[in-house]
């Protein structure tokens, strides 16, 4: 470009008068500023501690106080107040921050005027976005019915819009995969023994032994959880953990099980077996509480030290230990129930396993043992039950199978659903805070089932995966900026004086942007699908006040009581006459499964491949962190853990960079490096989940790492759940281009 | 025949460039904004860039949505990537976020100047409110406008611009950097 005329003398020039250029008749009368008197540094500058956060970089909830300097959010620190995780919050807690000031979340609403998956994006008005999606939403449900739309909830704040189109539209086709496919498996496996959800309900801190199957505290962190770990370990419990790697926790262990990943089951079958054959199992616990031990006894009698052994390729007498070990500290045990827990499509006998366990031991009721905190209720106030047409379309029920599958309908029989047209069509998808491309095995299905529908929408904070596929992409206010979910609980040590709490999320700092929160959009939507007069509240405000109420308190009461309430608790110990354990159910008999614990043998490794685990990462929680700057820089990538003697045969050291291929074909869109140590077993690599995004948007996250659920692709379905396996698929390395086969 | 003084023009020209860079709606991004933008460009005898405008104007079925998507594309979010947010702190003195201390630095300027923001929770570094902001200044404080320029917008516009500069495919971002530039830019 030349420039002709420089600006002085453009300015100087006479035609710059008002007629030729009306610069001032072409902008808005408005400006983003007002005058406002200059106050002296001092009054506007110090900081403000504002009370009421509460956390959501993980699902554990922590409670907040937010550091504000003039209108900005500079540090978050736990709330010294909670009697919960008191004053400490964990890295990702303290990098919310980077979270709520990422310039890559998501702004403003967005249509997508390109194709599903290569998305070209246009900024339309709030107005122009809940029109198109009401109106899509509507002609899906008049052209398909209700059941023509399915919804992929996560968090707190997919709550309300799942109850509207469960509730309301009416469809059964809801799944919360990341809890399906999580803590799902656990919940209905311990609802199957003991009727209740476990929770993480196990009293840690005051137990004299801990077994841990697979949970990985250290890596895996919830502060108040694993406050109550290293306590019940500063308190001298014996810790015992079954992991095929050697991971934060076997570190801290007494005795380190390093099982052959899928043979669980077994494991525990023979610990069970030994103690009732040795008479060393709560005979009197047993009498009062369980029912169909003869079944159960005689169900489990083929399960010696010496066959599990050979299965779980541990020695038998490293099991008698554990056994042994846990009949002396009974009843003071805490069998821990697991988190994620869907790991190898049998895992719901594996949890059964953990129940019954934790009942031969009497460990119920006890010091050390299965608690339930007693903590104080909030009722939540949500859509009315309007919507007609009962069970008939449900796929669960349709399909006359995973009986006890979590709350929804199995994402499996959705997608089948989807891809085939049967049992009938499914054409209209809201996604709300999950990422299903991640969070459920086989990409490719998930990428056919959102392709075929007439209709998508997201509602996230950030850009992900799934947001590629939407129609129409909505900004959600974060855990910073909004009112939302009224967590509650008790004293995380019920050593100590017992207490209740209550903790509503409150905003730290105004939403940014056009950001919006669940209730605004839910409603507006509802009222474009003609239910305007079904909404139960206007406001997200409105909501926590009304459910506040229920407990006679209010966010302004909240307010003046720096965001947490406290009250007198209850005593947890002790454990009800009529509290029954099913050791043999016969509910599962009816329905054709194993009414007793029983293990199902996983498929073996192929010759030249190793089996992929992953687990967690303590600086992310999966990939809702990755882009996260500070987390990034705490681990940007994920290596592989690769057995030493294993890198040894096929040339490798540590921090070489390699991509992975899996035993169908599929290979890993990025590079990560090795970790070479004797702490995995040889028939196993391991890393940490949630790295290696392919979607650009995020421009930390994208590739850093390697993304093991793309190497994911063979699914073993749990089947009295339905839930997948992810742990059933085998990997070989790939360096410079060369595949590597893994040495036996 | 000029009987503006060239403070006050030059803060018609920081508000028009300030409009320049909101997201385009048809509300103002019409014939009236057009015919102006073109006539300032005459008047610059920026001939190439006119020329240019003015034929993807005339080869476009809707102009406006092309506009809107690139000024998604360039500011909002994106594939690849979003390629420069239009906030100071995301380029100059930080770690790439959000209300970095850039962003408080500015803020505290305008509070200095008697200024604040009207929606408090809105990001003080966002180049619209800059431009607005040298059009204030541009009345009231020539000396207050040379420091604001010097020390809070030109460092980072200058890394802002290259990269809207080089990853623009549509002309009309390309030619509202160049003229930011152009009155931005130390006397010439
Ligand atoms: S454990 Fe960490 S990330 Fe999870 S809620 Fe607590 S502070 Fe937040």
């Amino acid at each position: 470009m030349s420039f002709k005329v420089t600006r002085r003398k453009f300015l100087q020039t006479a035609s710059i008068a008002a007629a030729t250029l009306p610069l001032a008749k072409v902008v808005s009368a408005e400006t983003g500023f007002v005058r406002d008197p200059f106050t002296p540094p001092g009054s506007f500058e110090g900081t403000q501690t504002v009370t009421g956060g509460v956390c959501e970089m993980c699902f554990w909830r922590c409670q907040l106080v937010g550091k504000v300097r003039d209108k900005k959010l500079v540090k978050l620190e736990g709330n010294p107040k909670s009697i919960d995780n008191g004053k400490s919050i964990c890295a990702r807690g303290n990098a919310g921050i980077k979270l709520l000031y990422d310039p890559d979340r998501l702004k403003f609403p967005l249509k997508n005027v390109g194709e599903r998956g290569k998305p070209v994006w246009k900024q339309i008005s709030w107005q122009e976005a809940l029109d198109e999606c009401g109106s899509k939403l509507k002609a899906v449900q008049e052209k398909y019915g209700s059941q023509g739309i399915a919804m992929f909830p996560h968090g707190a704040s997919a709550k309300y819009p799942m109850d509207f189109f469960e509730k309301v539209v009416g469809t059964h086709n809801v799944s919360e995969a990341s809890f399906f496919q999580c803590r799902g498996i656990r919940d209905s496996a311990y609802m199957s023994t003991f009727g209740v959800a476990p929770g993480e309900s196990v009293d840690m801190p005051n137990a004299k032994a801990i077994l841990l199957i697979g949970c990985h505290f250290g890596e895996n962190v919830h502060v108040s959880h694993v406050k109550a770990y290293l306590k019940g370990l500063e308190n001298g419990a014996k810790l015992i953990v079954v992991d095929p790697r050697y991971s934060a926790s076997a570190a801290k262990s007494d005795i380190w099980v390093q099982i052959k990943p899928g043979t669980d089951t077994a494991f525990l079958l023979a610990i069970m077996n030994y103690l009732v054959q040795k008479d060393k199992y709560d005979k009197e616990f047993v009498e009062a509480h369980c029912v169909g031990f003869e079944e159960f006894k005689k169900g489990i009698s083929h399960a010696s030290l010496d066959w599990a052994a050979k299965i779980c390729d541990v020695p038998a007498k490293q099991i008698q230990e554990v056994a042994e070990l846990l009949a002396a500290n009974a009843p003071n045990v805490s069998i821990h129930p697991g988190r994620h827990v869907s790991w190898h499509g049998n895992d719901f006998q594996r949890i059964r396993a953990h129940a019954c366990l934790t009942a031969l031991l009497g460990a119920i009721g006890v010091k050390g043992g299965f608690v339930k905190a007693k903590g104080v209720k909030v009722k939540g106030i949500s859509w009315p039950k309007v919507a007609e047409g009962g069970e008939e379309h449900n796929l669960k029920l349709m399909a006359d199978k995973y009986h006890f599958a979590p709350p929804g309908t199995p994402t499996e029989l959705i997608r089948d659903a989807c891809i085939t047209g049967k049992p009938y069509p499914i054409k209209g998808c809201v996604v709300w805070g999950q990422n299903p491309m991640q969070t459920i095995p086989n990409q490719q299905r998930m990428v056919d089932s959102l392709k075929q529908m007439d209709f998508v929408m997201c509602v996230d904070v950030m850009p992900t995966d799934i947001t590629m596929y939407a129609d129409i992409l909505l900004p959600e206010a974060c855990y910073l900026e909004r009112y939302d979910y009224i967590k509650t609980g008790t004293q995380w040590n019920f050593a100590d004086k017992h207490q209740q709490y209550i903790a509503p999320r409150m905003p730290l700092v105004d939403a940014m942007f056009e950001r919006k929160d669940e209730v605004f959009i839910t409603n507006e939507i509802a009222k474009r699908m003609g239910y305007g007069d079904k909404i139960p509240v206007n406001t997200l405000e409105e909501k926590i006040n009304k459910e506040l109420a229920g407990v006679n308190l209010s966010i302004a009461q909240l307010k003046k009581e720096d965001g947490i309430h406290i009250q007198d608790g209850k005593d947890p110990y002790g454990v009800s006459e009529d509290f029954e354990v099913q050791l043999y159910n016969e509910d599962l008999e009816d329905n054709d499964y194993p009414a007793v614990p029983t293990y199902i043998p996983v498929e073996e490794v192929p010759k030249g491949f190793t089996r992929l685990v992953y687990g967690r990462s303590p600086v992310h929680t999966f990939n809702r962190s990755q882009n996260n700057v500070w987390l990034h820089n705490a681990m940007p990538v994920n290596p592989v853990w690769l057995n030493d003697e294993i890198a040894k045969k096929m040339g490798l050291q540590e921090g070489d960079e390699v991509s992975l291929v899996n035993s169908e074909g599929v290979k890993s869109s990025s590079k990560t490096v090795v970790k070479v140590t004797p702490g995995i077993r040889k028939d196993t690599v391991y890393m940490a989940h949630g790295y290696g995004s392919r979607n650009p948007m995020l421009t930390v996250g994208v590739n850093a790492g390697v993304d093991d659920q793309e190497l994911i692709t063979k699914m073993t379905i749990d089947p009295e759940t339905g839930c997948n396996g992810m742990r059933n698929n085998f990997v070989k390395l790939v360096k410079d281009g060369k595949t590597l086969d893994i040495p036996a | 025949m000029n009987t503006t003084s060239p403070q006050i023009s030059m803060a018609n020209i920081f508000r028009f460039l300030a409009q320049s860079m909101r997201y385009p709606d048809a509300e103002w991004f019409n014939e009236d904004f057009w015919s102006v933008l073109i006539n300032l460009l005459e008047e610059l005898q920026w001939q190439e860039d006119k020329a240019e405008l003015t034929r993807v104007k005339a080869g476009s079925k809707d102009f406006l949505e092309d506009v809107q998507i690139e000024h998604t594309r360039l500011f909002i979010n994106a594939i690849p990537h979003v390629v420069a947010a239009p906030y100071a702190s995301v380029h100059y003195k930080g770690d790439g976020t959000l209300y970095g201390i850039i962003a408080e630095q500015t803020k505290k300027f305008y509070r200095e100047k008697g200024f604040a923001l009207a929606k408090e929770s809105d990001l003080p570094d966002h180049i619209v409110y800059e431009l607005e902001f040298l059009a204030i200044l541009a009345n009231e404080d020539p000396e207050g406008q040379k420091k604001f320029l010097k020390s809070l917008f030109t460092p980072w516009f200058e890394i802002f611009k290259s990269k809207v500069l080089e990853e623009a495919h549509h002309p009309y971002y390309r030619v509202v950097m160049n003229l930011i530039d152009f009155f931005t830019r130390e006397e010439l």
